[in-house]
């Protein structure tokens, strides 16, 4: 099937898959110093200052540990995987430690470094990706015990709980399909990963209901997680007010509700109002005017300045980015020379996939609000540079797939 | 899709999740089309009427009260007779008709339009350039506002300016406020305005809180003043729009800023797609400041402040402090001239206004100055007890005799010879003769403690000094507390320290400046057996609502900086010669004295040079404390006068420190003495 005398003339690199890459970081770029731009203050600032600037640095930085990924074979590297996850581990509990992670916004997700703030948790992700492979390709047959099973459920839920106790909702989120999607591609029976599925899917219509319906003091999930999930059930914050609430207390809920649902209908109206061929670059009034939120606009809110700026056409263009990225994914899975690049890159590919699914999906309403960025897109360091040496492991299992 | 074929077709695994991302792609296309193509038109109407705009409302501002509770700052209403935008934009849309340039069409009517009443030729709208249409409304809406100012300037009775371009400003960024034209309408002008004008939608009054100071002048310097603050800070990406709010520049309003602020709170308001006012709603309420409550007795200010106008007339460089020797307690503290601080929120008469102006403008008059902490001058004679004690600590014999040698070209007068061959004379202002050290201090000898200072050593007098702090800051939160100088003893010891300079440090002169506070603080500790106190000027900050159960912050009073280390006699020495300045017939305090109460006084008066060495200026003091037996306040007075005036410290100032003595015996009878006056 595969003629060795053809591959010598490929290219050991995906190339359609870089491309894909580079576009998006161009449009990262762009609308970055568009969202901004806007804020005059910014605006006035040094080149140097300029967070678009910031941006490109990071691409850099991410590119060239993309490319120090590609020269490690992937063997080698999962070789190191437990070692890994266990740093991986430690800075996610270091995180939580006051003093060590900084708290900003009310979530402590940070460590503040002296160039920039290190986001554990976006390297905790591409950290269990690679350990979970790694434990994932042992022989098919003791892939089918219930104890590997357990154990590989054991090694997603570490992070998960660390991530969610940040709290950071969304990133603990993602690490779920990716896990699954690694054990169902590895091959751990289906039946198990349905009574998985069923169970969790048992308990989020538990924990939903316990959000609406359930009195005060039954509440399990608490503050602004709350509060984001009941916007994106469209309920009444005063329906869990304490019986003996003044009114000027409910209208204080009423109050914080409203600015709640500010955001997310922002972004909606955003999105909305973009139309076919948008508003154009830097022309976009929602965010010239500040009307999305200045804070969000050039981070977890990116989606919805390109989606007022260049319409439907330019969101039909990130998806397209995207999806070039992910099924040139799936197509390196495809020929990966053994077990352990397919889970690597099918777990990157998943985990890339749920935070265009999750991030796109809030612009549009369709997810909650969560922090979750948009690969490559956002403005960040940690999620910039995350995203890229996730890359470079697809690449790597590619240069060294069947063949080569 | 060709990526999609050449997954394998033998891997059902991966085939499924490449379906599966298939599909959420699949679903995210279809949301994407959903809202920006097939509902884009009902976003897009949105785009504007669902925008809300946040208004930050400042705190209510705490008081400032003295220690009975008395009010010494508040906030009053003030009344803003303002345009309201909304109201008047169909006036705007009117205007704008009439004034849209019309042409007469070239062809004629049928006659047919002239039977029924039409006018004969017929009437088109000219074409206009975007750029005239543009500028047309903008006529339009000064012609309006114009008219109604010009309305309401007749109405109240008084000019009111009108700025175009702050009205052009105003209208393209917050058309969702009013946009006020005449500023803090007094109550007369307010009943004329709802008189005549109530009932149009476009303008209306408009309330704020503005910071007010009921007692005028009286204790401005300590409480300071504000100022509009429209700084903004790191808070202002969060407000479209901020109402006035002020913040404290010095004084107890700068120095206590933080707990008289409170938190703001926000309002917003959705403005519809013209950014007219829509509906609003209060977000966070605002959280009021907290009161300041002063140790500040009025009735002592008042008295204080009395005394000083009584002597020397309006507006005279002085300070008054008085001051409860054992807690620390400021009780008055007077600084002249002072500026009525109602005047920096503009909240007086107009002919008042220009009075304060013309103050603030008079360099002479230096009205923001805090004299009784933030200026330093060099003391005199009332430096000399602090000597005293240095030297009766060293071994001084208070009855041994030193004899004053008369001055060869003034033999009224004595003087002293210093320096290594006695050679350099200092005058002196007491006749020659013999004096102990009752005698020294009630006439003011200045030969006796430069020989008995320099006796004792320069070391030991600045020992003294550190311990009552001098060169240091009194702790005054007020923005205006200043250190004053005193030598260090590291540069009494380098070899450009002279005994010339040690001599005038014996007599309170040469290179070191002290503030009245510092003085007061000294008296305290020399009057209360030798505790140098913190002075204290807030009592406690609490809530502004009686009634809110939250424990106010109470600063204790009596807080200890240090003590002087010295022995009862040696203070007991001092007293009594402080007691004698009062009540023997040489002294040169009588004049301080009131019946029944015995007060312990020291008389001042510094030379004040230019940089030239010329004398520019003296500085007449008078530090005191009373009741003798059992000390409990100290009055410190200050006056400044520029030369060629004249005086001593006993006429200028022991007059005035008599009426608040006289005034504290009023209020607190516990001073006075039972055996009356002995002699």
């Amino acid at each position: 099937m595969v003629d060795p005398s053809i591959n010598e003339h490929e290219p050991r690199l995906d190339r359609l898959q870089l491309a894909a890459l580079a576009g998006l970081m161009v449009i990262g770029t762009l609308f970055v110093a568009s969202a901004t731009l806007a804020n005059p203050e910014i605006a006035a600032s040094a080149w140097y200052r300029q967070m678009w600037v910031h941006q490109i640095i990071w691409y850099a930085i991410g590119i060239g540990a993309g490319a120090a990924m590609c020269f490690l074979e992937y063997h080698v590297l999962t070789r190191w995987a437990t070692v890994i996850y266990a740093i991986a581990i430690l800075t996610l509990v270091a995180v939580l430690i006051p003093g060590i992670g900084s708290v900003h916004l009310g979530a402590r997700r940070w460590i503040d470094l002296p160039f920039f703030d290190l986001q554990p948790s976006e390297f905790a992700k591409l950290a269990f990706i690679l350990a979970m492979a790694n434990f994932l390709s042992r022989p098919a047959d003791e892939l089918r015990r219930p104890a590997i099973f357990w154990k590989a459920i054991g090694m997603m839920m570490l992070p998960f709980a660390l991530i969610l106790k940040e709290p950071d909702l969304g990133s603990a989120l993602v690490l779920a399909p990716t896990g699954l999607a690694m054990m169902y591609v590895a091959g751990i029976p289906r039946r198990f990963l349905l009574q998985l599925l069923g169970t969790v899917g048992l308990l989020g219509i538990l924990l939903v209901g316990d959000i609406l319906f359930a009195p005060h003091a039954l509440q399990i999930l608490h503050g602004y997680q709350r509060d984001r999930l009941l916007v994106y059930f469209g309920s009444d914050y005063t329906r869990f007010a304490p019986s003996n609430a003044s009114a000027a207390d409910l209208a204080k809920m009423r109050q914080t509700q409203l600015a709640d649902e500010y955001n997310v209908r922002q972004a909606l109206i955003s999105v909305g109002s973009g139309g076919l061929m948008g508003k154009g670059w830097r022309h976009g009034t929602q965010n010239t005017l500040g009307y999305l939120p200045r804070a969000g606009a050039h981070n977890d809110f990116i989606f919805s300045t390109i989606a007022e700026e260049e319409g439907f056409v330019g969101s039909v263009t990130v998806l397209a980015l995207y999806a070039v990225v992910l099924f040139a994914g799936l197509r390196i899975a495809g020929q990966a020379r053994d077990r352990l690049g397919k889970l690597v890159v099918v777990g990157v590919v998943t985990l890339i996939f749920s935070h265009v699914f999750i991030n796109i999906g809030m612009n549009i309403r369709i997810m909650p609000v969560t922090g979750v960025p948009l690969p490559l897109l956002s403005y960040g360091g940690s999620s910039v540079l995350g995203s890229l040496i996730a890359a470079g492991l697809m690449q790597n299992v590619h240069i060294h797939r069947k063949g080569y | 899709m060709l990526i999609f074929d050449e997954i394998k077709k033998n891997d059902p695994e991966l085939r499924f999740v490449a379906i599966a991302l298939a599909t959420g792609f699949f679903i995210l296309l279809a949301g994407l089309w959903w809202v920006q193509i097939v509902t884009t038109s009902e976003y897009k109407s949105h785009l504007v009427t669902q925008s809300y705009r946040t208004i930050r409302i400042p705190g209510m501002r705490g008081k400032i009260l003295d220690c009975e509770g008395r009010v010494m700052a508040e906030n009053a209403p003030r009344y803003n007779l303002s345009l309201y935008f909304g109201g008047l934009s169909s006036e705007f849309e009117a205007e704008y008709d009439r004034l849209r340039p019309v042409r007469v069409a070239a062809k004629s009517r049928p006659f047919w339009d002239l039977w029924r009443g039409s006018p004969a030729a017929a009437r088109k709208l000219a074409p206009l350039t975007k750029t005239n249409i543009t500028n047309l409304k903008w006529q339009a809406r000064y012609d309006v506002a114009y008219r109604i100012v010009t309305q309401m300037s007749q109405t109240l009775g008084q000019p009111l300016s009108f700025d175009y371009w702050s009205f052009k400003r105003a209208y393209e960024s917050s058309l969702y406020v009013p946009y006020p034209i005449a500023q803090g309408l007094n109550a007369d002008e307010v009943a004329r305005f709802e008189e005549n004008y109530s009932g149009n939608p476009g303008v209306d009054l408009d309330v704020q809180p503005t910071r007010v100071y009921p007692l005028g002048a009286t204790a401005a310097g300590l409480l300071g003043y504000v100022v509009t603050d429209d700084s903004g800070g790191d808070e202002d990406a969060a407000y479209n729009y901020r109402l006035p709010d002020y913040k404290g520049v010095v004084g107890v309003e700068y120095g206590y800023d933080q707990d008289l602020h409170g938190q703001p709170g926000e309002e917003l308001v959705m403005v519809n797609n013209l950014g007219y006012r829509q509906a609003e709603t209060i977000g966070n309420e605002p959280d009021p400041g907290r009161n300041v409550v002063l140790t500040i007795d009025l009735d002592i200010q008042r008295a204080a402040e009395e005394a000083l106008a009584a002597h020397q007339g309006a507006n005279p460089r002085a300070a008054i402090i008085v001051m409860n020797v054992r807690s620390g307690d400021i009780l008055a503290m007077v600084s002249s001239p002072a500026i009525d601080p109602n005047y920096f929120t503009k909240n007086l008469p107009p002919d008042e206004m220009q009075k304060e102006s013309a103050m603030m403008e008079d360099t002479n008059l230096m009205p923001q100055i805090n004299f009784a902490t933030y200026a330093a001058y060099e003391p005199g004679s009332v430096f000399k007890p602090v000597v005293g004690l240095a030297a009766l600590e060293a071994g001084l014999n208070p009855n041994e005799i030193y004899h004053v040698e008369a001055d060869p070209e003034n033999p009224d007068h004595g003087c002293i010879y210093i320096g290594e061959h006695h050679n350099h004379k200092i005058k002196d202002t007491v006749p020659p003769g013999d004096y102990n050290f009752k005698r020294a201090i009630e006439l003011s000898s200045n030969s006796y403690f430069i020989y008995n200072g320099l006796r004792t050593g320069i070391q030991r007098v600045v020992e003294m000094a550190d311990k009552f702090h001098f060169g240091e800051k009194t702790g005054l939160k007020t923005r205006q507390d200043a250190a004053g100088i005193f030598p260090s003893l590291w540069e009494v010891e380098k070899s450009d320290w002279h005994e010339g300079d040690s001599a005038n440090i014996d007599f309170g002169q040469g290179r070191m400046a002290v503030t009245p506070m510092q003085m007061a603080v000294a008296y305290c500790a020399i009057a209360n057996g030798g505790t140098v106190l913190w002075p204290r000027l807030v009592d406690r900050i609490e809530s502004q609502d009686p009634n809110s159960g939250e424990a106010p912050t109470v600063f204790p009073s009596g807080v200890v900086r240090d003590y002087l280390g010295v022995h009862p006699r040696s203070l007991r020495i001092v007293h009594d010669a402080m007691l004698g300045e009062t009540t023997d017939p040489e002294g040169t305090g009588k004049s301080a004295v009131v019946p029944g109460l015995q007060i312990c006084g020291k008389t001042g008066t510094a030379q004040i040079q230019n940089e030239k060495g010329e004398l520019i200026a003296h500085n007449y003091w008078f530090c005191s404390f009373a009741p003798y037996e059992n000390p409990k306040y100290a009055v410190i007075v200050m006056v400044h006068k520029p030369m060629p005036l004249g005086g001593s410290g006993g006429a200028v100032c022991a007059p005035i420190a008599h009426d608040i003595y006289a005034d504290l015996v009023k209020k607190d009878s516990s001073i006075l003495t039972q055996n009356v006056v002995r002699n």
